[in-house]
């Protein structure tokens, strides 16, 4: 369960995020779109305090996972990122073997011995649709794979360390038509176990995934309802004006 | 599990003070260099002009109250030798040294620890009107007639200004870095004059005309000209260039600022040439382009639009060139001869501030007057090159042309 | 002047530059290593210098030049790394950064004999040191700082920061993502910048002087408080101050030789792993 409540972010003087307020269910998938520029993965990496990164930002708001505002003064940044797990635009696995990518976020949060190790990479990357593909070249370097699979091998990687929501931003934006709808594929079975929350600027795949999708512009979260309605019966005019194509 | 998560949370905060630390270390190890440099250095200032734990006395009759370090040692080195010349009375000045005295008395008249001395030696200053006493000031002479000239500091306008360099000239050593500044900036500046076209000309060959080829051949043997150690460079003048500039010019000796300034020259080039290559490649193809496009020749292209254009990173070159060369130690001492004269002349015999530190350090007693000296060679040169670096960082930030 | 006519002359002068530097280089190199040849066999590389150094070989200035490396690097290696490390990944863009940059951009420029003067009053004399290997070895170290710190930072800035963000998003602090993730994808480079200062730190000569090298020593040294020979300024000595100038030329080219060797080494070696390695990222 997420909750957003008046989240108001700002880059600098720039205001970049206005007045957000959003509820996520969990075990569904949730799609933000809007043009670019218009602050969805600047929300989206508000979930795993991701923007704490950049210089000079200022947040205003309470956002909540399962109950915990996860901007208290308490919370254990390193252990909220590895429960809120993370794929991104373009595919950005480690200059290590396979094997190593996947592992690596359960030897820096000390999850488990060899063997466990061992077990939990073979699972995820059964659960990120990869393992037949890779089974017999774990050892060899993540860069030796496609684009699509290097993806599957990020996602595999965010698996690993059990986390209960996955955030995706972009996550095919640079890839093929084959290997995205392989992924969709994939973030269709993911929603089983995992709350996803998917940034896109394609329309199509937006309503092909999700169950709830959130329309944003100029730092405003427009509109945000069930997917279908969203696309077939927008409440706002400027929904239905940029679903439809005629600007973005 | 939590045990330890925790004992791996104190190491990597410990290993993150660390890492601060070290940031700070370097940042301050500049900070610190110079702190020392000028605290030795500045100490000069407090040094007294006549040697340590002497004092010069005349008999109380004189007129003279002072006298200028230059004057002393005119005066010891007999070129003045009469104290009207000074202001005093027309007489002919008596120099008196300590040894004199035992000349004069036999040691059992001094007593055993010589503590009879200053009692006697107030005596001869006292009978002689015309005396200039040379004396440590233990023995002190003691007398009625008996004057100390006043005991001055080395004063910065002596160091800065004076013309002589004489460091272990007694009974007043002179500081004046005047020969050494300009004998640096002469080897210097000569030497940019000639390796500045000589690189200017390979950078643009480099950046604008030779192949792809070729450029991949010369630029790593450009390299590595830039990475022989100067005492190598040294070497070489010193058995291949004084020789030849002694023959082909005719001189006496072949050690002389030319050959200096063409040794730098040759170390300088790989400096110039790859910034220098840098600034004119940084051009926008669409400017050559223009320029080209409008009929002109590549030459054309090269000194009207790609060389202004590149203009601030020349200069960027120039300067570190400059850097380079007047820091440089080794070689410049092999070859040039290092007489601490004033420069009047490419063919003689000079020497730079970085030799001087090198060739003289060896021998100045630790915390005395030269030491210190030295040192504060040290700060000019560092003061120099700072103001060197500071003003090649601004040059290269600078954008040459603004939109209007 | 016909504008043809004058970029064929303009272009034929630079041509002609273009030899003259290297022929000068070739001229150098050519010259020594001509002369120094015949000089180095096994006893010059393993021998004591003897009669007043114009027999024998250059042993302990090897050996001496040796240690000087070790030594400062000891110190100045890790110390550049965790500095860079700590500007480039952790301190802000605030003024102070700002300083130590430039501070440390400054610091690459001061000349080596001041590093010297500074090395003597302060390890030599302060510290009470005397001339020896550590006094030495951290001067020394000190100069090559600003080498390390310099090509460290460029090897972070190459790590692509997509590598930090998804380690950090799988729930790594960030000394674990530096550690795992950053610093290994940066070594190359970081070792690249290693045997560069390796290079700087056998040819310097000036910071020597006055903190640890010795004319000519009996023995090899048994401890870090001990003098040292070098060969850089065995090479200074055999030129300018031998006993007997003629008689030690041949020793002075050979060492100028093997000093020329090591350095150049380490130059080819580090430009050949950078090769290598734009070769491997643009694959």
């Amino acid at each position: 369960m997420i909750e957003a409540k008046n989240i108001n972010f700002y880059y600098g003087d720039f205001h970049a995020l206005k007045n957000i307020s959003i509820a996520i269910k969990p075990n569904t998938v949730t799609a933000f779109i809007g043009p670019s520029g218009c602050g969805k993965s600047t929300f989206l990496r508000l979930f795993n305090r991701m923007n704490d990164l950049i210089e000079n930002t200022r947040l205003n708001g309470e956002c909540l996972i399962e109950g915990k505002n996860i901007y208290d003064k308490s919370v254990d940044i390193d252990a909220l990122r590895k429960r809120v797990g993370m794929v991104f635009q373009k595919p950005n696995p480690f200059p290590k073997s396979i094997f190593e990518n996947v592992a690596y976020g359960l030897r820096v949060n000390d999850m488990g011995n060899k063997q466990f190790i061992q077990q939990r990479v073979e699972e995820s990357l059964k659960g990120a649709a990869l393992w037949d593909e890779v089974k017999d070249n774990l050892h060899t370097s993540a860069y030796e794979l496609s684009g699509g699979q290097q993806q599957r091998l990020c996602i595999a990687r965010a698996l690993a360390v059990a986390p209960s929501v996955i955030l995706m931003d972009e996550p095919a934006s640079a890839l093929d038509p084959i290997s995205t709808s392989k992924i969709e594929e994939l973030v269709h079975e993911l929603k089983q176990q995992y709350t996803i929350v998917i940034v896109t600027h394609n329309m199509q795949q937006a309503a092909r995934v999700s169950d709830n999708t959130g329309f944003f512009m100029h730092g405003e979260l427009v509109e945000y309802s069930d997917t279908k309605k969203m696309f077939l019966n927008p409440d706002k005019e400027s929904t239905q004006n940029y679903i439809t194509g005629r600007f973005g | 599990m939590q045990k330890r998560k925790i004992i791996r949370r104190i190491l990597d905060n410990i290993t993150e003070k660390l890492l601060t630390i070290s940031g700070a270390v370097t940042g301050i190890a500049i900070l610190f260099i110079t702190f020392f440099l000028f605290t030795e250095g500045a100490a000069l200032f407090q040094s007294p002009q006549v040697e340590h734990g002497y004092a010069l006395y005349v008999n109380s009759s004189n007129p003279v109250n002072t006298l200028q370090p230059e004057e002393t040692k005119a005066i010891f080195d007999a070129e003045i030798t009469n104290w009207n010349t000074l202001g005093g009375k027309n007489s002919e000045i008596k120099i008196f040294r300590i040894d004199d005295a035992f000349q004069i008395y036999p040691e059992s008249e001094l007593g055993e620890n010589y503590e009879l001395l200053p009692a006697k030696l107030g005596e001869i200053i006292s009978k002689e009107e015309n005396i200039l006493a040379f004396l440590p000031t233990q023995y002190a002479p003691q007398g009625t007639a008996v004057k100390a000239l006043a005991a001055k500091n080395i004063q910065p306008k002596e160091y800065f200004l004076g013309k002589e360099w004489l460091p272990t000239a007694t009974p007043v050593p002179l500081f004046g870095v005047l020969p050494l500044v300009l004998g640096t900036l002469l080897v210097s500046i000569v030497a940019l004059i000639i390796a500045l076209p000589l690189g200017l000309g390979v950078a643009i060959y480099l950046s604008e005309l030779a192949s792809d080829k070729q450029r991949r051949l010369l630029k790593p043997v450009i390299e590595l000209l830039a990475g022989i150690p100067s005492v190598v460079y040294g070497f070489f003048g010193l058995v291949v260039l004084v020789p030849i500039v002694q023959k082909t010019l005719n001189l006496p000796v072949g050690e002389t600022a030319f050959t200096g300034s063409l040794l730098l020259a040759i170390m300088a080039l790989p400096t110039i040439i790859s910034v220098a290559e840098d600034a004119l490649r940084n051009t926008p193809r669409a400017m050559r382009e223009a320029s080209l496009a409008l009929g002109a020749t590549q030459w054309q292209t090269i000194y009207r639009v790609v060389i202004p254009y590149a203009k601030s990173g020349i200069s960027a070159a120039v300067v570190l060139g400059i850097g380079r060369a007047i820091g440089e130690t080794m070689a410049v001492m092999m070859v040039t001869g290092n007489a601490a004269v004033m420069p009047h002349s490419l063919m003689e015999s000079v020497r730079t501030i970085p030799a001087t530190i090198a060739a003289e350090l060896g021998e100045a007693p630790a915390g005395g007057a030269h030491y210190q000296a030295l040192f504060l060679l040290g700060c000019i040169l560092f003061v120099f090159t700072m103001i060197i670096s500071i003003s090649a960082e601004i040059i290269s930030k600078k954008k040459t042309y603004k939109t209007h | 002047m016909n504008k043809k006519l004058s970029q064929q002359i303009a272009f034929i002068i630079f041509k002609l530059f273009g030899v003259l530097v290297v022929a000068i280089l070739i001229s150098i190199l050519g010259f020594i290593i001509v002369n120094g040849i015949s000089v180095i066999n096994w006893e010059f590389l393993t021998a004591f210098p003897n009669e007043g150094m114009t027999t024998g070989g250059i042993f302990p200035a090897i050996v001496g030049t040796l240690y000087l490396i070790i030594g400062s690097l000891l110190f100045a290696f890790p110390l550049g790394v965790m500095s860079a490390i700590y500007t480039h990944e952790y301190a802000g863009k605030g003024w102070i950064v700002k300083t130590i940059r430039m501070m440390t951009n400054n610091l690459a420029s001061i000349p080596s004999i001041v590093f010297g003067l500074f090395g003597m009053a302060l390890f030599v004399n302060k510290l009470n040191f005397g001339d020896s290997i550590i006094a030495g070895s951290l001067t020394l170290g000190l100069l090559a700082l600003p080498v390390i710190i310099r090509t460290t930072e460029e090897a972070l800035k190459a790590v692509p920061n997509t590598y930090r963000e998804a380690s950090l998003a799988l729930g790594a602090t960030k000394l674990q993502t530096i550690k795992k993730v950053v610093i290994p994808a940066a070594m190359p480079n970081i070792i690249t910048g290693l045997i560069l200062s390796i290079g700087r730190v056998s040819g310097e000569t000036a910071p020597i002087l006055f903190t640890v090298a010795a004319y000519l020593l009996p023995q090899l040294p048994t401890g870090i408080f001990d003098q040292a020979m070098a060969l850089p300024y065995h090479l200074y000595v055999l030129a300018t101050s031998g006993t007997d100038l003629g008689a030690s030329r041949p020793m002075a080219y050979g060492t100028a030789l093997v000093l020329i060797m090591i350095v150049l080494t380490m130059n080819l070696l580090a430009s050949f792993m950078r090769r290598k390695l734009e070769k491997k990222r643009s694959k």
